[in-house]
């Protein structure tokens, strides 16, 4: 596949591209602390076009969309101006349509919380489930004490 | 060989059909079960790989529709607040289930004579018992003995880990005074012929990579075929075929290469489930059955019942590392079990308490909720939620009533042409008072327990159709019911159906543990009146 192709076979031009992780990287952003990298450096559109690619092309023309809302509120492209604006651009169109970015807002978190330095960040070892597993206390079951005090609650029947 | 005459066919590899094959072998019978998925591979499971959470989301999705693997039938579920879940493999749904096994009780079997609604059983708890404890013994059950809520009973296995998330819910019960214990769970915590123990992988609901989950491939099945059985999978029922005497003679089936073939038997045992089930006597029709088999009542499909669920989540203040631990399972409440009048519904429900949300998991449901937010705020809003939620199932017994059903969609057809189910079902107003009575209790728990927040989601919760019950009831009267007391059916006596779909009433819990001992009783009535089983 080229470099400039994602997803089935639709075409990724630079300035979309540039435009995705612009948006991605609004969704999730590197922590304040440096702990955590953004939602553009994991890698979402890669995750994306490789694990539903299907979904793609709206996410694309939901960009496209975004872009022209911005040429026209501004006079630039959405990744031209500043934050403030983008941040008004988006939450406005967010809030006349629902489903805007919604699809993506899912895919970014999805592939964002898979992510090694993600994982590490937030005090997990980056690895599957199995076969380590994990260690979980068996809890005091003295605490059933006033449940077994009470005796009895099965109905006669 | 296929088309020999087999003593019984067992149609369907799931929970009930696995039990009954297991129980039939000892007779010496030649016993083959057609299933028509194939076997899993555990080593394939989410849990295995590094993107576990996203697979949970596509290839091993609750919903056939949303699924669609080659075993998968879809099903028209438009007319129904609640979607059907199932799975199909050899261990049915048990392959996905979260392995929660609190029994039905005693009173479950007697709600016309208790509360004046449905019906009574004509079987009771205490004619199940054996075959509960018989079920616990065979698959490997974990749990606490001395639970106050039910009849005294010993699981084979110590509990599940209750986790710092456990003892914060125990607590908050304890401070409002009401019922809770460990839950009684179908994962073995020790390890337990021949299979490892619990590893506290997370995703039970996903299949278990360690195979500490009972679900029916590594329990019974592994030994109905060491004692004998046959089980060809990858093998699709489309009818039972009848004599003129109304007699079963077998079933037709496309095998794994998609031939038609038919295959006969002495005894055809139908465990499909409360959908599947309906949907294939349905399917059988003849000039003797023509409103499908077994069908002289006009009640297969009818009474549909499916456990509206209602879901509260809440969010603790400190760390409770409560996304670790068998998903499904840590400990419930029956405070609000059985009929208190004064409460506005019959009949009650369960409130069964479940592990936190992992990482993905948790930052969907905080997007999707608005929780956690876009941009800077989003890693703080993330932290304030992951690992410090608690969530509880709120578990609510369903009535049976005609309405609800299955039937046969005019259009909708599986791979192989077969008309495909068409669900009908509506909320009952008794089921919506107690799913909104539930969801207050549970959010009056989750508050006694700590929660700073606390959000109960929409009820019913859509895909939350795992329980297919009522669809094939019992009883002694054959105009009210589908086969008699040990699941014989009233119109075709060398017929049998011994899945969810026998059940007279629905319960409050999850019904699987109740599925496998109805499922172990038939097969012992069949096996002491093998000499006179069609009279």
């Amino acid at each position: 596949m080229s470099a400039d192709v994602i997803g089935s076979d639709r075409p990724l031009t630079a300035t979309q591209r540039a435009l995705f992780e612009v948006v991605v990287d609004m969704i999730v952003p590197a922590s304040a602390d440096g702990t955590k990298p953004s939602a553009a450096e994991v890698g979402v559109l890669d995750f994306i076009a490789e694990r539903q690619p299907g979904d793609l092309p709206a996410i694309v023309r939901d960009i496209d969309r975004l872009d022209a809302a911005a040429r026209e509120r501004h006079g630039a492209g959405f990744a031209g101006i500043d934050a403030a604006s983008r941040r008004a651009l988006v939450e406005d169109m967010r809030a006349d349509d629902a489903a805007f970015l919604r699809n993506l807002a899912m895919h970014t978190v999805t592939c964002y919380y898979q992510d090694d330095r993600v994982l590490t960040a937030i005090g997990l070892e980056a690895r599957p489930p199995f076969p380590k597993g994990y260690e979980v206390v068996a809890g005091d079951t003295g605490l059933l004490e006033p449940v077994r005090r009470r005796g009895s609650i099965v109905r006669d029947a | 060989m296929a088309d020999d005459i087999v003593d019984v066919l067992i149609v369907g590899a799931g929970a009930s059909g696995a039990a009954v094959a297991w129980s039939l072998a000892e007779t010496r019978m030649r016993i083959v079960c057609l299933e028509q998925g194939g076997w899993m591979n555990p080593a394939e499971y989410p849990s295995n790989g590094r993107d576990w959470e996203m697979r949970q989301y596509s290839e091993y999705q609750l919903s056939p529709n949303l699924r669609k693997r080659a075993a998968d039938y879809p099903i028209n579920d438009d007319d129904s607040p609640i979607a059907i879940l199932n799975f199909n493999a050899v261990g049915g749904s048990t392959i996905l289930y979260s392995a929660h096994f609190p029994r039905f009780h005693p009173s479950d079997f007697r709600v016309a004579s208790l509360d004046g609604v449905a019906d009574d059983w004509p079987i009771d708890y205490w004619m199940l018992e054996p075959f509960f404890a018989e079920n616990d013994r065979n698959i490997g059950v974990s749990g606490l003995a001395g639970d106050p809520a039910i009849p005294f009973h010993e699981p084979p296995l110590p509990p599940v880990p209750m986790g710092r998330m456990g003892e914060a819910m125990g607590r908050g019960f304890n401070k409002l005074g009401w019922h809770w214990w460990p839950s009684d769970t179908a994962i073995v915590t020790r390890d337990y012929n021949g299979r490892g123990r619990c590893l506290n992988l997370g995703p039970c609901n996903a299949g278990c990579a360690q195979g500490a989950k009972s679900s029916a491939d590594v329990t019974y099945w592994p030994m109905a075929e060491r004692a004998g059985v046959e089980l060809r999978t990858n093998c699709r029922v489309r009818e039972v075929t009848v004599d003129g005497r109304d007699m079963a003679t077998g079933v037709t089936y496309f095998d794994a290469d998609g031939v038609e073939r038919h295959q006969r038997a002495e005894v055809v045992i139908v465990a499909c489930n409360g959908v599947g089930t309906p949907r294939l006597l349905l399917n059988s029709t003849s000039a003797r059955f023509p409103d499908g088999l077994a069908n002289r009542s006009g009640l297969v499909g009818k009474n549909l019942m499916l456990h509206p669920f209602g879901h509260v989540r809440g969010i603790f203040p400190e760390p409770l590392a409560s996304h670790f631990g068998p998903q499904g399972s840590c400990i419930l409440s029956q405070e609000f079990y059985e009929t208190d009048s004064s409460r506005g519904f019959v009949r009650g429900y369960d409130l069964q308490v479940t592990r936190g949300a992992p990482p993905v998991a948790a930052a969907r449901a905080g997007i999707a909720s608005g929780t956690i937010p876009w941009g800077e705020d989003h890693h703080a809003a993330f932290e304030r939620t992951y690992d410090r939620d608690i969530n509880i199932g709120v578990l609510c017994e369903d009535l049976p009533e005609e309405h609800n059903r299955v039937t046969l969609d005019p259009e909708l057809a599986d791979s192989h042409g077969i008309p495909a189910p068409k669900v009908s079902y509506k909320l009952s107003e008794n089921s919506r008072r107690m799913l909104e009575h539930g969801v207050a209790r549970a959010s009056e728990a989750m508050i006694a327990a700590g929660a700073t927040t606390v959000h109960p989601s929409p009820s019913p919760i859509r895909y939350c159709g795992w329980h297919l019950l009522g669809t094939a009831r019992m009883g002694d009267d054959p105009g009210r019911s589908v086969v008699n007391s040990w699941g014989r059916s009233h119109d075709v006596r060398n017929l049998f159906i011994v899945d969810g779909s026998v059940f007279v009433t629905s319960g409050g819990v999850n019904p699987t543990t109740t599925i496998q001992a109805v499922a172990l009783y038939i097969a012992d009535a069949m096996k002491k009146n093998l000499a006179n089983l069609f009279d």
